[in-house]
């Protein structure tokens, strides 16, 4: 294991332009910090309610069946059980969730507990409610429900032909379907000089699996008929669209809370089911009830990411190694109930052409249903998936063609001067240099000495490789994506919230819409509000957490989507903006002269040229909410202020499915190489370099731990991490003994760079950046075909996940996987 | 992850286990607790009682004879073994379960629980079949000893039987060893593992993870080819799952084997 | 004497003592997250596997979701919130916010005590020493990249 390199103490390249005064850019320390590092965080497992009842769910052992009857009596017996909640009830009680597809996938009817059917192993049947965690596990022992096995289907191709149909409602497995058509494919096929054809590529599926599982406490106040739900939910603002009409209610009857998070990377967007579940006991039994998933619960029923399965790539191709474009018939696999989805069905388009300048493109992509667990926006939802195909796409074309991969990239690459660029569906791409980033990485993984490291590990028996992963974090969506799936969706554009005060005694105080789990918002916010103010970060408050009473939410309010640089802080900026002309009016209003003639600083308003002319926060606070009188009547300030940031986004064109659908785009370049023992088909990574570009930095610190963070899960997922199922429908990897997730021992040697490519479309030209593209998994099988493959022989690198027997198996028969492939040239 | 109820006991010496192992039929002995706590968390098994034998002292310890056989205490943890300085007389011992999940789990894990369990994946069953260990065995009718090779009967079953302890185990001194693992991840659970020793004059080989027992191997001599023939020569059929298949595992038997021998000469 | 479904047990706790009534079934970790309110110990997954739980238990480091809260009748127990004296880091703990070894912190409590165990044991570890440390440790966020130089800094 050689030392791990991180990022130097000097940015190892940086975009020439003014030098940064301020915070904003600089590792200020963590205010999440100190509760952390002391096991002060509140986590919801941690909050405890006076006679609260703990809620254990009973789960379908089977993949598909009837529920032909649930009998509670005698768990209703056992001594210490409050109460149970069937699907019977569930019925009665609520109406079913939302869905956001056309028809058939419209008619889904989806709930709180199963109703009727079974659809995956896991899916919830019942709840009990008991006086401890280990009567309320008895108890489910003790709820006797008769099942009539049906068939089961759990594959994507096999579940199209409908012949196991798993929402009668529905009447087909098909959430949805539709082409995506762009430039004229049909002329570049016409125009090539060769065309490559991959008959099939599969997306495994898996999850990020944070450590800390779901679960709510959940109190019902009786006498307002208000829930409140302390939570692990990403975003609140959703959750309460599905959950008030099903549970009948208005949206204010739903308050979410939650202070700290242990991770969500999208699996925590879709819990209404299981939270509408103790919604209902918390009102049923008139008490606080408390739900803690499972690491088991969490693998075969929370949720997965997209699986994906691309049939008949076509990529037509020139002489030169210009590739014209693409088109591809995709199979999305999204398990029993779509809930979120369809979404994953168009967010794809953000990065049509991945990082390439293909104008051609048609996708023919298809989402259906399958009897495993349900699909969430997973870390890289839905891009990852498809910037995989368009890195496997350059990757063996540059093979079967005999072309260097990386001059491919660049050949292929968006050119740094064509930035901002247009897509071929209208994605604007906002900034960015990716053939500087690519050179960065080649530098960091010591490109130029490859052929010697090839040589040495071949002297000790080994195969070696070096491959690119270049991807896209596009961030910040526009909703109105959602109307190309469907024209009746009435969601569009994109927004968040924040608050900013100052008190009676000058302390500054910002409430936030988002909800971090993680990702340092306390930290970058108190950096924004500290530069506006002119203070410092220590002088800001912000409120840990979200809450839905502090009204600083809107209708997307969250933490997903790589956005809070640009949503979360675009809210922060614009209040803190507020609050500081509000702060100006106030003390000129006492000093007598212009707003314009106040600057903020040092913690003081005063008078520009004379610091002696200084009101210090504190008696800002104090004179406007304690000693106002005598202030002019025409004085409009509050000095507490909300401000709702809304990016700049249009509808898109319908028809053509057509627009812009994200604001920022930030670049991972990633370059890894592997070494293979071909007797056994076990590789390492011995070398590994990550190049980040998201705009302009907030807290870089911030950054390169998501990139550190983005990195290793990637290679989880490249590696070892991949939701598997048995025959029946049991999921073979349900806890972390089974499903391994890298260990420090498992990381490689690791180099990070970066530069800043400031986006023009942001308040503070930095772009999300969170999720992180899956570049590893585009490098990881990218290496491994270069250690495997030469030009047109051997195995291809087909899957996203490459085991160790899998790679055996590409290395013992690469006729299988070489005849997915073929080149047409003309 | 709740355990269904269960009675506990913490009996001060090993007569005292041993009666309450007898008087109750669904009685377990509890050592670590690394295996047996996740299988009751998992409610895939549910003693109706629990033995504990932390307090019991004559159960731990390492100790080194004057002919150089260790003499190794049942509740003796991975963690004792590699931090011994007796251990060391064997040094395989101290390096494979220095491979063993991470240091929590060696703390507590203890080789009599690794050999009791005998869980097909595990480390110590080849490993201790392939050095010529001796196993004692305490029940109601006395002391006995047992070969390492005879005491793995099948998949969570060895010759302690119900009512009856491991006590200690031995092993002869040697330097001639070698172990060849594919783990997931590592440190991690093994997929194949074989142990090879040459110290008895001629290799012996256990294979792990292909059976329910260790299977065990003994060629002519420690060139490829009969090494070879030999490992294919057991008709290898280990199961399918979903860390590998029966061909993977067979392969991988076959390639470890002949690494865990060169292993095994490169340090007698 | 005979097998008993539940009993009193005495810990001691970053110094407390604490005598608790407790069923023989109830893992050490639910002990002390739910009977004794120190919710800064988590647990992560029901296999063992993710270290999140980790405490010491009279010096040595253990995963107390795989122990039974009876097993620790009569033992000194540390955990998280023993680290800091009166709100003040230890440097542990400071190198761990210095270095952004932290994101959701989830994972820290179990993370600081295996880090604990081992620069008790090794004073100066090497890097390979430091990810075997802290193999039994889980996170999904970090990458382990900074926890390892955290670690680093705090053993100068």
């Amino acid at each position: 294991m050689t030392e791990t390199t991180v990022t130097p103490e000097r940015p190892l390249v940086v975009e020439e332009g003014e030098s940064k005064v301020g915070f904003i850019g600089q590792n200020v320390p963590r205010k999440e910090d100190k509760r952390l590092v002391q096991g002060e965080g509140v986590f919801f497992d941690d909050v405890k309610r006076h006679e609260m009842g703990f809620v254990h769910f009973v789960r379908s052992p089977y993949a598909h069946a009837r529920i032909k009857s649930v009998d509670v009596s005698k768990a209703l017996e056992l001594d210490g059980v409050y109460g149970t909640l069937t699907g019977d009830e569930v019925a009665i009680l609520t109406d079913p969730f939302f869905e956001l597809s056309t028809p058939p996938g419209a008619h889904i009817k989806d709930y709180a507990l199963a109703v009727g059917r079974v659809r995956h192993v896991g899916d919830p049947v019942a709840a009990v409610v008991a006086r401890t965690r280990e009567l309320a596990r008895d108890a489910t022992e003790l709820v006797e429900v008769e099942y009539e096995p049906l068939p089961h289907v759990l594959d994507g191709e096999e579940s199209l032909k409908d012949e196991v149909v798993l929402h009668d409602d529905a009447g087909s497995n098909t959430v949805w379907s539709g082409v995506f058509d762009w430039g004229d494919f049909d002329a570049a096929l016409e125009d090539a000089d060769h065309v490559v054809r991959i008959e099939r590529l599969h997306f495994d599926r898996f999850s990020s699996t944070p450590l800390e599982c779901s679960g709510c406490l959940v109190e019902f106040n009786r006498g307002t008929g208000q829930w409140t739900i302390h939570g692990t939910h990403q975003m609140p603002g959703v959750g309460a669209i599905w959950m008030a009409p099903a549970l009948r209610v208005g949206i204010d009857k739903l308050r979410f809370v939650s202070q700290d998070i242990g991770g969500g990377f999208g699996n925590k967007i879709t819990l209404h089911p299981q939270y509408t579940a103790c919604c209902l006991l918390a009102r049923k039994l008139n008490r606080p009830v408390q739900w803690t998933e499972w690491r088991t619960d969490q693998h075969t029923a929370n949720t997965h990411g997209n699986e994906r399965t691309f049939l008949d790539v076509t990529v037509p191709v020139k002489a030169d190694g210009t590739m014209l474009g693409f088109s591809v018939r995709a199979i999305d696999d999204c398990g029993a109930f779509p809930r979120y989805e369809p979404l994953g069905c168009i967010i794809w388009a953000q990065v049509t052409p991945g990082c390439y300048r293909w104008r051609n493109v048609r996708v023919d992509f298809t989402q259906v249903c399958t009897n495993k667990s349900p699909v969430a926006p997973n870390r890289g939802y839905s891009r990852m998936q498809h910037l995989w195909l368009t890195e496997r796409i350059v990757d063996i074309v540059a093979g079967e063609l005999g072309l260097d991969p990386i001059e491919v990239r660049k050949k292929n690459y968006v050119k740094h001067e064509e930035f901002p660029y247009e897509t071929p569906n209208g994605c604007i791409y906002d900034s960015g240099d990716y053939a500087r980033c690519l050179d960065i990485a080649l530098d960091l993984i010591g490109y130029d000495s490859l052929e010697e490291k090839r040589r040495d590990a071949e002297s000790r028996g080994k195969l070696f490789g070096i491959g690119i992963g270049s991807t896209l974090d596009s961030g910040t969506n526009n909703f109105g994506q959602s109307m190309i799936l469907n024209p009746e969706l009435q969601f569009s554009g994109n927004n968040e919230v924040a608050t900013a005060k100052l008190d009676i005694f000058g302390e500054v105080v910002v409430t936030l819409g988002t909800v971090p789990q993680g990702q340092g918002h306390e930290t970058t916010t108190a950096q924004v509000v500290a530069d506006i103010l002119g203070c410092t970060p220590d002088e800001i408050n912000v409120r840990a957490g979200h809450d839905t009473y502090w009204n600083s939410n809107a209708g997307f309010s969250g933490t997903y989507a790589s956005q809070f640089a640009v949503t979360g802080l675009g809210a922060v900026k614009g209040a803190a903006d507020k609050l500081a002309g509000e702060m100006k009016q106030l003390a000129a209003a006492v000093f007598g002269c212009g707003p314009d003639d106040i600057e903020l600083v040092e913690s003081q308003a005063r008078i520009k040229g004379n610091p002696e002319a200084a009101l210090p926060f504190m008696a800002l606070g104090a004179i406007l909410n304690a000693n106002n009188a005598g202030l002019p009547p025409e004085l409009d300030v509050t000095l507490n202020v909300r401000y709702v940031y809304r990016p700049q986004f249009e509808k898109p064109d319908l028809e053509r499915k057509y627009g812009n659908l994200t604001l920022t785009y930030a670049t991972q370049i990633h370059a890894c190489a592997v070494e293979i023992d071909p007797d056994t088909g076990v590789y390492e990574i011995v070398d590994y370099a990550a190049v980040d570009d998201c705009g302009n930095r907030i807290h870089p610190q911030i950054v390169e731990g998501q990139v550190h963070g983005a990195t290793a899960q990637a290679i989880g997922a490249a590696t070892h991490e991949i939701f598997t199922y048995d025959e029946e429908g049991n999921l073979l990897t349900p806890n972390f003994y089974d499903y391994h997730v890298p260990h420090a021992l498992d990381m490689p040697p690791m180099k990070t760079g970066y530069i800043e490519s400031t986006s023009p479309f942001t308040p503070l030209g930095a772009k999300g950046m969170g999720e992180g593209g899956g570049a590893g998994i585009h490098a990881v099988c990218a290496a491994l075909q270069n250690a495997l493959g030469r030009k047109g022989e051997g195995p291809i690198v087909w899957r996203s996940c490459n085991p160790y027997e899998g790679v055996w198996d590409l290395l013992r028969k690469p006729e299988d996987t070489r005849k997915l492939v073929s080149v047409e040239t003309r | 992850m709740l355990l269904r109820e269960v009675e506990y006991a913490r009996p001060a010496s090993v007569q005292e286990a041993l009666r309450l192992l007898g008087s109750h039929e669904g009685a377990r002995a509890l050592a670590g607790g690394q295996t047996l706590i996740n299988v009751m968390k998992a409610r895939a098994a549910s003693p109706d009682v629990l033995v504990d034998l932390a307090d019991i002292g004559e159960l731990r310890g390492i100790e080194l004879g004057s002919d150089g056989t260790l003499t190794i205490g049942a509740m003796t943890t991975y963690t004792d073994i590699v931090d011994s300085a007796e251990a060391r007389a064997r040094p395989i011992l101290g390096e494979v379960c220095n491979q063993i999940a991470d240091v929590q789990v060696r703390n507590r894990g203890t080789v009599g629980g690794n050999v009791c369990s005998n869980d097909p994946t595990n480390h110590l069953p080849p490993l201790l079949v392939a050095v010529g260990a001796t196993m004692t065995i305490l029940g109601q009718d006395g002391e006995r000893s047992v070969p390492a090779q005879e005491f793995f009967l099948g998949v969570y079953m060895t010759a302690a039987g119900p009512g009856e302890l491991l006590t200690k185990l031995s092993v002869p001194p040697g330097k001639g060893d070698g172990f060849a693992s594919v783990p997931i991840g590592r440190d991690g659970t093994c997929i194949v593992n074989v142990a090879a020793s040459l110290d008895g004059g001629a290799p012996t080989l256990a294979i792990g993870c292909v059976d329910a027992v260790p299977v065990v191997l003994t060629p002519d001599s420690v060139a490829e080819d009969t090494v070879r023939a030999a490992v294919r020569g057991a008709n290898l059929d280990p199961p399918s799952d979903v860390h590998a298949s029966a061909d993977y595992r067979r392969h991988l038997a076959e390639v470890l084997a002949l690494r865990a021998v060169a292993q095994a000469a490169g340090r007698k | 004497m005979d097998a008993v479904s539940s009993r009193t047990i005495t810990v001691e706790v970053n110094g407390e003592q604490y005598e608790r009534e407790v069923e023989a079934r109830r893992l050490l970790i639910h002990f002390i997250r739910d009977d004794l309110s120190l919710t800064g110990s988590h647990i992560g997954c029901d296999t063992g596997n993710c270290g999140a739980c980790s405490v010491l238990i009279d010096g040595v480091l253990v995963k107390s979701c795989m122990m039974l809260a009876v097993q620790a009748d009569g033992a000194k127990i540390e955990t998280v919130e023993g680290l800091a004296s009166d709100g003040e880091l230890n440097g542990l703990q400071q190198a761990f916010s210095d270095h952004h070894a932290l994101q959701c912190g989830y994972c820290t409590p179990g993370m600081l005590m295996s880090a604990t165990a081992l620069l008790r044991e090794n004073g100066s570890p090497s890097e390979e020493e430091i990810r075997k440390g802290i193999q039994g440790n889980i996170c999904r966020c970090t990458g382990y990249v900074n926890i390892v130089e955290a670690i680093k800094a705090a053993a100068q």
